[in-house]
């Protein structure tokens, strides 16, 4: 999720109240029949109005949709061989769809770091707060050393056979491991310098 | 009565080898050291042997640099003086800081007046904004509301980063995560800093201004490195450190002008010192 700079409202409003509202949708969303009917409209109708309010572009909504569906169609389809017998996979892909729509509407009008500040002051267990805050600090540097890595990579790449490619592929993710669990050690130590316990 | 033993040993062989600075017991007024180490010895898991019988001490308002080739466990060194190393702290310490043994009982005492600076920034910086990660420290020694507020805030403003409580650690420049890291430390209040190559990674100007900070910040001082012009003009006196032992001590200029020397232990003599005569 990325936070944009914008100036609606919504980017305004109290992230402890947008927390909150997110949560009370998602849960509500859940919970309701497993039948797709009229009531679906509701938190249909919600959601699409705080998406038109927050200004976010159809593009970039999809796009992140576009990824969450594998998941949420191999759990549709499950529900389809569930022993209760009743008709879930519409109602399941439109419930699921809609509750991430919430989520991501929460992350791009609120900065992660307040939403952390949030949490804190709902009292999210510490060690919870701290893997979020490590999550989101470190997945940007993952990611570059990835790009890195990658880039020596090709550099070094004269064949474009797909096989060599898998290999490659095969000793970056498993060198990237090693590097992550080395950068792990580092990290908990300068954690432990600071008095962490 | 053996720890007290162990000290007094401690003090007499700094006397031998700290030459001509008169500064022997490693004490200031107070005659307290700062940081003291004592034959200070240590393997890796595989058995290979990292230090050993290390002894040094630092005074208060001292700046002392760390020199030796990649490998001469400079850093393993500065991991111990913060309690990170060995996994089991030894019964009779090894290590004293402001005259507080670092035994498991002192430990948390000790990491907060030893503040330790790592070379990596990305390691140090573990939090999702400028501010939380200043307040790391202070909140493990449960600092909160408006104090920690004004303690984030001057932290930064010693660093030259007034303003930058709301910013992303993965959005600065190294220069600046580099004294986000320095705030971090300095936010939980030590009495002795150590710098594990705090130059590294710097353009020149980063280096000069990162250098004229250090220099300003009151408090003894430990500086890893492999950059001698910053050692030139930071450090009064300098350890070299080459396989794990401390092959040699003394004020910067006269072991730094020693070619012979420096060039036994990987090092070289730096181009501010070319023209100078080792005894002038």
């Amino acid at each position: 999720m990325k936070y944009e700079t914008g100036c609606t409202a919504l980017h305004r409003a109290s992230p402890r109240v947008k927390l909150v509202a997110a949560l009370i949708l998602v849960t509500g969303t859940a919970l309701l029949p497993r039948r797709l009917g009229p009531v679906y409209f509701a938190p249909a109708a919600v959601l699409g109005g705080l998406w038109l309010a927050s200004r976010m572009p159809l593009r970039y909504t999809l796009r992140r949709l576009l990824p969450a569906q594998t998941f949420i169609l191999g759990i549709a389809l499950l529900s389809l061989f569930s022993p209760s017998a009743r008709p879930g996979f519409p109602a399941t892909v439109t419930k699921s769809n809609l509750c991430i729509l919430a989520l991501l509407v929460l992350g791009w009008t609120t900065p992660f770091p307040e939403l952390l500040q949030a949490l804190r002051r709902l009292r999210l267990p510490s060690v919870m707060l701290t893997t979020l805050a490590l999550m989101c600090r470190y997945l940007p540097v993952l990611a570059e050393e990835a790009r890195r890595m990658e880039r020596a990579r090709a550099s070094r790449t004269f064949s474009r056979k797909r096989r060599i490619a898998w290999q490659n592929l095969g000793a970056i993710l498993g060198r990237l491991f090693v590097r992550t669990a080395d950068r792990a050690e580092r990290i908990y130590l300068a954690m432990c310098a600071r008095g962490w316990r | 009565m053996k720890e007290e033993a162990r000290s007094a040993e401690c003090g007499v062989r700094s006397e031998v080898s700290l030459t001509g600075e008169g500064r022997s017991d490693g004490g200031g007024p107070r005659g307290v050291a700062a940081l003291r180490v004592c034959e200070l010895s240590y393997c890796y898991p595989q058995g290979q042997a990292a230090l050993e019988k290390v002894s040094f001490s630092v005074a208060p308002d001292e700046c002392i640099g760390v020199l030796g080739p990649n490998g001469a466990g400079k850093s393993t060194l500065l991991l111990h003086l913060n309690g990170l190393l060995p996994d089991r702290l030894p019964k009779e310490p090894n290590i004293r800081v402001d005259d507080q043994p670092l035994v498991a009982g002192t430990i948390d005492l000790i990491r907060q007046r030893v503040g330790l600076l790592f070379q990596d920034p990305e390691d140090q910086l573990i939090s999702a904004s400028v501010f939380e990660d200043v307040a790391f420290g202070p909140r493990q020694l449960g600092v909160g509301g408006a104090e920690l507020q004004g303690l984030v805030g001057r932290s930064l403003g010693l660093v030259g980063l007034q303003g930058f409580e709301g910013r992303e650690p993965h959005r600065l420049s190294h220069g600046e995560k580099r004294r986000v890291c320095l705030a971090g430390v300095l936010a939980c209040g030590p009495s002795v800093l150590v710098l594990d190559e705090p130059s590294s990674g710097l353009d020149p100007r980063g280096r000069r201004e990162f250098k004229a900070l250090l220099r300003g910040l009151p408090g003894a001082k430990l500086i890893a490195t492999h950059d001698l012009e910053l050692v030139v003009d930071l450090c009064s006196r300098v350890l070299i450190l080459d396989q794990g032992r401390l092959v040699a001590e003394g004020p910067t200029l006269s072991l730094l002008s020693n070619e012979e020397l420096m060039l036994a232990h990987g090092l070289e003599r730096p181009h501010s010192l070319l023209h100078l005569h080792p005894h002038g």
